[in-house]
């Protein structure tokens, strides 16, 4: 496996990518899987970055203030990822559209304010009970955690990935995949056809809520040091992008559009200035001229289609003449 | 007594640039049906304009203000072209359009950026201080800063400028046609497409004038002063109802009044959650805003 | 390419005095007498510089970029590496970003391999990145981290920018005695890890010198309405105002404590301390109090000559802190190149944490056992819509 791995950096170190970059990659591919769900059911989230730091923050309070490995830290944080996304869920998850989108923009506010304040609130309690004025600091707000030891392996990474991949492949499969795809195309027929919409629409907020945290645990010991203005609204966009590029009508699409989002910096070091404008061009000109993303199978089909008509349409009216 | 009248001449000002920029969601929402989230860096375009307008090229602010306006409207033109017409001639889906326009303002806002840079050396430049009086005048306990008070003048001003435009002049009739049926209003002989760019155009001034109002008083312009306004604005017109404009400023000056408010009772720590947090129950209770049609917001 | 000559001709003409008349005063960054000629360097000794040139930070990263080639060039016109022996720097931008700086850091040691790092501009990019120098065993120096627990990462990890730890408690002495202070009010941003940092050592510094905090108030990034946090504290009556601040913030909440009728003076930390907080905040600024590393009024002849030389190169712009700071990183890094008369990594490492009384626009510069700075540090007074150092101004009443 390491070999392998090796293998795969080496081939793309001459677009700028090292070990570290490649990392980061992944746990782009992870944030991509996590937005896929919840798009691949016609849900429009903007949660993953506030879950992403709910995983984060408990996976590193694991590691760090409770001394367990990086794989319990790990279940920690998609736990309490998942038990939060429940009473979130169900009151937000019956809106639609841009209703949700705003709803899961302002959660991903309110981990932020939480974070920042949750110290001196607590300071706050305690000098009501004790009377004098107490200072607490354990999360540390806007300074951050840091000195957090670089525990991620790029083999963990793609093990993950490997198994929330094959996890996917076998959902879609499943009569609870195909729930899914109903309640995407139409959510009151699929309701007319006894599905039980809220069910699904949660568990599936759920699993996209504990993904997104497995990617924020990850990161968190990769970056070494965690700051609330991390998770904010860009990072929600920026996830969505990854898969705008990808496209969503495959699960592979949202990893390759991490993958390449997360590389384009690097890879465009060369023109330094101009990385953020060349980013902006290459979402819009994939919205505006590829809809489906860059994976995009039935798209593609219906390419090749049309462009092997033509050249027998070609063909043919040549023969005629 | 003094300090609430203090804060609710602030919340008033603050609210009238908010509402102001709101206005601008709330008409391309209203007549066109989408969201254009590029709008807040409009907002940021139209404070640039008229940073350069008057700190480069010396203009005076009377000179500057409409041609930064105009400046900002041409701008959203330029964003119907590019990212939203190709969209709606291949009848793609509501949620394309809001993320194209999500990605044209990944691409404004570097763009700017790189201006900034150029221009400034970094991206913080600062408004010259004094182009409006800000000297506080004393009226009975309350310290009034002018310049506050002419900010709401000139919201104000331009929401009933835009209000005479709307219910009396032929453009206006024909965009509340066309918010209202697309369908018939094409058969009734109105160009849509024009009225689209005309939508654009005002919305984008409204929202240009809303971040040269935000530049004089705040002084501070950055590229990214449009994503601090952005979630302000949008939690403003879901207040207030999306598609109404008169529901955005009414949303605007709540929002503003909302987070003075609880600035001065709990530190302004906790006024995003309170924001926030008046969002998701009014989400809950009554998810079309205080004055919008009850219909599709729920599933 | 024009302003480059003329400043390279300036820098020639400054040093003529300088070494022609060794026993003066230092005018100019030179020939540190503490070391002899280099003899063994290779042709191109080769540094990284990993800086925010863009994106938010890209304010101060573009500063320390043109303060960094200013160095350099100088440095090579010297031949201060010896002769035939050129300083080559590497820039790679963060963007403000962790993941773009530990990928600017892996890119920099282990593809292009330099000798030794200057950066990252923030600090909290520096956590990220510099775990990557400390095991690739390559030095690197911050020159704006003011974090705390920075050079804990270990001892190939340097900073030449001072601390908020070690500015404010002496703007606070100095403050208090000045104006005898009893009682203050304090506001501070909560949500920016050099504001609250700051705000921390201000709490500290206050209760050492007896001071009471009648009362504090938090305000967010991006924040430009201040008027209630301000209502609550001037409503204590507090006897000065400490604010901990970016400069965007602090301008904004001088011009409305003065709006709003308060007319004693306000104390901040670094983040006030530029010239623009200055120039915009206008006649709101009598009577503000920085403490800070460094100030564009320093009396130190090198810093003079810097501020010389860096308006010359770069159309009559003043340079700011970070640029100071920089600058004397850039010299500093080449100091031990040519001290320790080797391109090896350890070896200049081991020079870096020598250096002991290095005349630069700082002042008199010294690494301490933590590799942290030390000089002294400066505390200004604003009149007249500039900066004058406090103890002057003292004496002149």
């Amino acid at each position: 496996m390491d070999s392998i791995i090796e293998f795969v950096i080496t081939l793309l170190k001459p677009l700028g990518v090292t070990e570290p970059v490649f990392q980061f990659m992944l746990v782009s591919a992870i944030l991509g899987l996590s937005i896929y769900l919840t798009l691949y059911t016609g849900m429009f989230s903007l949660a993953s970055a506030g879950f992403m730091a709910i995983g984060a923050y408990f996976g590193v309070a694991a590691t760090q203030f409770w001394h367990l490995p990086l794989g319990l830290g790990l279940i920690i944080g998609m736990l309490a990822a998942g038990l939060i996304a429940i009473p979130i869920g169900l009151p937000v998850l019956r809106l639609k559209d841009i209703y949700l989108a705003i709803a899961t923009i302002g959660f991903g506010e309110v981990v932020n304010v939480v974070i920042l304040n949750f110290d001196d609130v607590v300071a706050a309690i305690l000098t009501a009970v004790q009377g004098e004025r107490v200072r607490f600091r354990l999360i540390e707000g806007a300074r951050g955690i840091k000195n957090i030891p670089r525990l991620t392996e790029t083999q963990y990474l793609v093990f993950f990935l490997i198994i929330v991949g094959f996890f996917i492949t076998r959902l879609h499969r499943s009569r609870f995949g195909r729930s899914m795809a109903a309640i995407r195309d139409d959510e009151r027929a699929a309701a007319n056809m006894g599905i039980n919409v809220t069910y699904v629409k949660n568990i599936v907020f759920i699993l996209s809520a504990m993904l997104a945290a497995a990617a924020g645990v990850f990161s968190a010991h990769l970056t070494r040091i965690i700051t609330p203005d991390a998770y904010g609204f860009d990072r929600a966009v920026d996830i969505l992008s990854f898969a705008v590029l990808g496209g969503t009508s495959t699960w592979v699409g949202p990893i390759v559009g991490g993958m390449t989002l997360t590389a384009l910096p690097e890879t465009l070091r060369a023109v330094n200035q101009y990385r953020g404008v060349f980013t902006g061009m290459v979402l819009l000109a994939v919205i505006l001229f590829l809809p489906g993303g860059l994976v995009d199978p039935a798209g593609l089909r219906a390419t090749i289609r049309r462009v092997r008509s033509r050249l027998r349409r070609a063909a043919e009216s040549q023969g005629a003449t | 007594m003094d300090t609430f009248f203090q804060q609710l001449i602030n919340a008033l000002s603050l609210g009238a640039i908010y509402g102001l920029f709101a206005l601008g969601y709330a008409l391309v929402f209203s007549v066109l049906g989408v969201l254009n989230l590029a709008h807040s860096a409009v907002f940021m375009t139209g404070a640039f304009f008229g940073l350069v307008l008057i700190d480069k090229l010396q203009l005076p602010l009377i000179v500057a203000f409409p041609l930064a306006m105009i400046g900002a409207g041409l701008v959203s033109v330029a964003l119907e072209f590019i990212a939203f017409r190709p969209l709606r001639r291949r009848g793609a889906p509501r949620i394309s359009q809001l993320i194209s326009s999500i990605g044209a303002s990944i691409l404004l806002v570097s763009i700017t950026q790189l201006l900034f840079q150029n221009l400034y050396g970094g991206t913080d430049a600062y408004f010259p201080r004094g182009l409006v009086p800000d000297e506080p005048i004393l009226l009975g306990g309350l310290r009034i800063v002018p310049i506050r008070v002419i900010i709401l003048i000139a919201a104000l001003g331009m929401m009933v400028i835009l209000q005479a435009v709307v219910s009396r002049t032929q453009i206006g009739q024909h965009m509340r046609a066309v918010a209202f049926n697309q369908r018939v209003a094409a058969l009734l002989g109105i160009n849509v497409g024009r009225v689209f760019v005309t939508t654009f155009f005002i919305a984008g001034a409204l929202g240009g004038a809303a971040g040269m109002l935000y530049g004089l008083v705040f002084l501070n312009v950055s590229p990214f002063i449009g994503s601090d306004v952005a979630l302000v604005g949008l939690t403003a017109i879901v207040l207030g109802g999306l598609g109404s404009i008169n529901g955005a400023v009414l949303g605007g000056i709540l929002v503003a009044a909302l987070q003075t408010f609880s600035t001065a009772i709990g530190g302004s720590s906790y006024r995003n959650i309170v924001v926030f947090g008046i969002l998701f129950l009014l989400l809950l209770v009554r998810p079309q805003g205080l004055l919008g049609q009850p219909d599709s917001t729920r599933t | 390419m024009v302003r480059r000559v003329f400043a390279l001709i300036l820098v020639l003409a400054l040093l003529a005095p300088a070494v022609m008349a060794q026993d003066e005063e230092v005018l100019q960054m030179g020939f540190w007498e503490e070391c002899e000629d280099p003899a063994g360097l290779p042709e191109t000794v080769t540094i990284g510089a990993i800086f925010a040139q863009s994106g938010a930070a890209s304010v101060y990263g573009i500063s320390q970029s043109q303060a960094v080639d200013l160095a350099v060039a100088e440095i090579n016109e010297l031949a201060y590496l010896g002769e035939g022996v050129t300083l080559e720097v590497i820039y790679a931008d963060s963007a403000g970003d962790k993941e773009q700086a530990i990928a600017a850091m892996t890119k920099l040691v282990e593809e292009d391999g330099v000798v030794a790092v200057l950066g990252p501009t923030l600090s909290s990019e520096a956590f990220s990145a510099d775990p990557i120098a400390q095991e690739n065993g390559v030095p690197v120096m911050g020159v704006s981290n003011t974090a705390a627990g920075i050079t804990d990462m270990g001892d190939f990890v340097f900073r030449d920018s001072l601390p908020e730890s070690a500015v404010i408690p002496g703007t606070i002495a100095q403050a208090t005695e000045a104006l005898s202070l009893t009682q203050v009010a304090v506001l501070y941003g909560n949500d920016d890890d050099f504001t609250i940092s700051g705000y921390d050592v201000f709490v500290e510094a206050l209760e050492a010198n007896y001071v009471e905090i009648l009362a504090e108030a938090t305000f967010a990034k991006g924040d430009v309405d201040f008027s209630a946090q301000l209502t609550t504290l001037l409503g204590t009556n507090p006897e000065a105002l400490v604010i901990s601040a970016l400069a965007a913030e602090a301008t904004q909440i001088i011009v409305q404590a003065r709006q709003a009728g308060y007319t004693g003076p306000i104390i901040g930390g670094n983040g006030l301390n530029s010239p623009a907080v200055l120039t915009n905040s206008g006649e709101a600024s009598e009577g503000v109090i920085v403490g800070a590393a460094w100030n564009i009024a320093s009396p130190e002849a090198l810093s003079t000559a810097f501020i010389e030389a860096y308006s010359a190169a770069y159309e009559d712009a003043k340079p700011d802190q970070f640029a100071a700071q920089a600058y004397t990183g850039a010299w500093l890094m080449a100091t031990a190149i040519r001290c320790g008369d080797s391109a090896e990594s350890l070896a200049i490492r081991d020079s870096l944490a020598e250096i002991v009384d290095f005349p630069s626009p700082l002042g008199m510069f010294s690494f301490d056992e933590d590799r942290n700075p030390v000089h002294t540090p400066v505390v200004q007074i604003a009149t007249g819509g500039a900066f004058a150092v406090l103890g002057a101004e003292m004496t002149e009443e």
